[in-house]
């Protein structure tokens, strides 16, 4: 009971940051290996506000939202779109644009490592209990998950109901056609990486509630936002969300049962099961 | 008035165009009667924007030059592209892909009345607006692939093979569809394979073989000739 309940909060926040991710492979088809980076920056704005000036995380991770968005359109405005322009085929994009960000990872981590120093940093916010059918847990994994759930729930409305998230989706499912029916398909892109870098920071943040975090361990978020994006299919944020809680109960089962030195690879042996068994992911569809 | 002049595309070292002229009047249905290779399919792309075009030619709509443009301010002025194989949103629904057509600015306003007439031309669609396309038949891809150009309340409408995989009676419908689309002043450009159907509403054609423009004359006399008889109606001598 206590491992589902913990996997299941653990599996909102993770929910966040693979729904980030997400929208920047599936709509700009950019598969972005900073985003780990981003998460652990959102997680250091919240820390320093929090610190620094009491502003609750809740409040950080909605506040530095537009600076988050016009920091990761810009990432794609002017460093991934003439990699776009220039690319032949989605598998030479492909290839260009993991080299980039990859490379784009090891300056962020240069940055933060000069700006905030090589320490582990972690803060208490709600370390209070709360109680679950007699179990106590803690109150900011709680308030974790809710504010993370609020934010997916918002995301998929927003996906299903405006004219500006069916654009999104219609270039997520084919750029060709989207630039047919008059869509500026690099607007759309640059608009959906930006969303999704604002998505991963405010998940950073949150995580940050409850998780130690250093200026080099994005690359283990970027890793787990992958398994969940592939575990999910890159179609639909749904199956993301619902890949995040296998990947969280999956950790909390492995770190409460056997080990936790142990939890990302038990992250990875689920990542490969699906692979080889259900390659389009769990709830995507069978390329034709 | 549509006029398209001295275009020519190559791919790489390919010349796929050569020096090609189109014209098309508002309300006019114009057939591109040309072998498979010949560069239909690569016109209607270079008008549309999505193939690039070599310095010299020019793509007027009403005598505004819009040749340079990306493809969506293409759409924007009012030239929509059917393209070869639909090319639909196929994991969205069939209202999806319909909305979706109405995206240009200049086609929102008439959103409501175009989705309108769009469901009165294919009632079928309007039974199934929440079924995803890629689950619908052949004829009804099709209709949604002609009902999202139309959404987009365009000037010019361009054809790729629309026929292509649909039965005889359908085809049938989509023809008499066609020649509905043109009585709202829409100017037509249909690439078909099926010669005989297309020249009969046609008003105007042109052969184009190996990307040039090899004739161009009214849809009765094309359908009269008989080197065009042999070539693209399938007969040995004229009947």
């Amino acid at each position: 009971m206590d491992i589902l309940i913990i996997g299941v909060l653990l599996g909102g926040a993770y929910a966040l940051m693979a729904v980030g991710l997400q929208l920047q492979y599936g709509v700009a088809r950019i598969m972005n290996l900073a985003n780990g980076e981003i998460l652990v920056a959102g997680a250091f704005g919240a820390f320093w506000f929090f610190t620094g000036s009491q502003v609750s995380p809740l409040i950080t991770v909605i506040g530095y939202a537009p600076v988050a968005f016009a920091a990761n359109w810009a990432i794609y405005r002017y460093l991934m779109l003439p990699l776009v322009r220039r690319s032949k085929s989605e598998g030479h994009l492909e290839v260009d644009s993991i080299l980039a960000t990859f490379g784009l990872s090891f300056i962020l981590v240069g940055v933060m490592l000069a700006l905030f120093g090589g320490e582990f940093f972690s803060y208490s916010f709600l370390e209070k209990p709360f109680d679950i059918m007699g179990q106590p847990y803690e109150q900011n994994r709680l308030v974790a998950f809710l504010y993370a759930a609020a934010f997916c729930v918002g995301l998929y409305v927003w996906l299903h109901r405006t004219r500006m998230g069916l654009t999104l989706r219609a270039v997520s499912v084919s750029p060709e056609a989207s630039r047919r029916v008059g869509i500026d398909v690099a607007g759309a892109s640059a608009l959906a990486f930006g969303l999704g870098g604002a998505i991963t920071a405010a998940g950073g943040g949150l995580l940050s509630t409850f998780l130690v975090f250093d200026a080099s361990i994005g690359i283990i978020f970027t890793m787990k936002a992958l398994v969940i994006v592939i575990m999910g299919g890159l179609r639909d944020i749904r199956g993301s969300i619902v890949a995040a809680f296998v990947l969280g109960l999956t950790e909390t089962a492995v770190a409460s049962l056997i080990d936790p030195g142990l939890t990302l690879a038990a992250a990875y042996v689920v990542f490969i099961l699906v692979l080889l068994f259900r390659p389009q992911g769990i709830f995507g569809r069978r390329a034709t | 008035m549509f006029e398209a002049r001295h275009i020519s595309v190559a791919y790489g070292k390919h010349r796929a165009l050569e020096d090609v002229s189109v014209t098309v009047a508002a309300g006019e249905i114009v057939a591109m009667l040309g072998a498979n290779g010949a560069g239909k399919s690569t016109f209607l792309k270079a008008v549309a924007g999505l193939v690039a075009k070599d310095a010299g030619g020019g793509v007027a709509l009403d005598g505004r030059e819009i040749g340079a443009l990306p493809p969506h301010e293409i759409v924007e002025r009012g030239i929509a592209l059917v393209p070869e194989g639909r090319g639909l949103f196929d994991d969205l629904t069939v209202i999806e892909n319909l909305t979706l057509g109405a995206y240009p600015r200049r086609a929102r306003a008439s959103e409501s009345e175009n989705l309108e007439r769009v469901l009165d031309l294919f009632p079928v669609l309007a039974q199934r607006r929440r079924q995803v396309a890629r689950t619908l038949s052949g004829g009804q891809q099709q209709m949604v692939a002609i009902g999202t150009a139309m959404m987009s309340a365009p000037f010019m409408l361009m054809l790729d093979e629309p026929s292509l995989g649909l039965s005889p009676m359908l085809c049938t419908e989509l023809f008499r569809t066609l020649a509905r689309v043109r009585e709202a002043r829409v100017g037509i450009l249909l690439v078909e394979q099926n010669a005989k159907q297309s020249l009969a509403i046609a008003d105007r054609g042109y052969l184009l073989e190996n990307g040039r423009i090899t004739g161009e004359d009214s849809a009765a006399n094309l359908a009269d000739d008989p080197s065009v008889q042999a070539a693209y109606l399938g007969a040995a001598s004229p009947a």
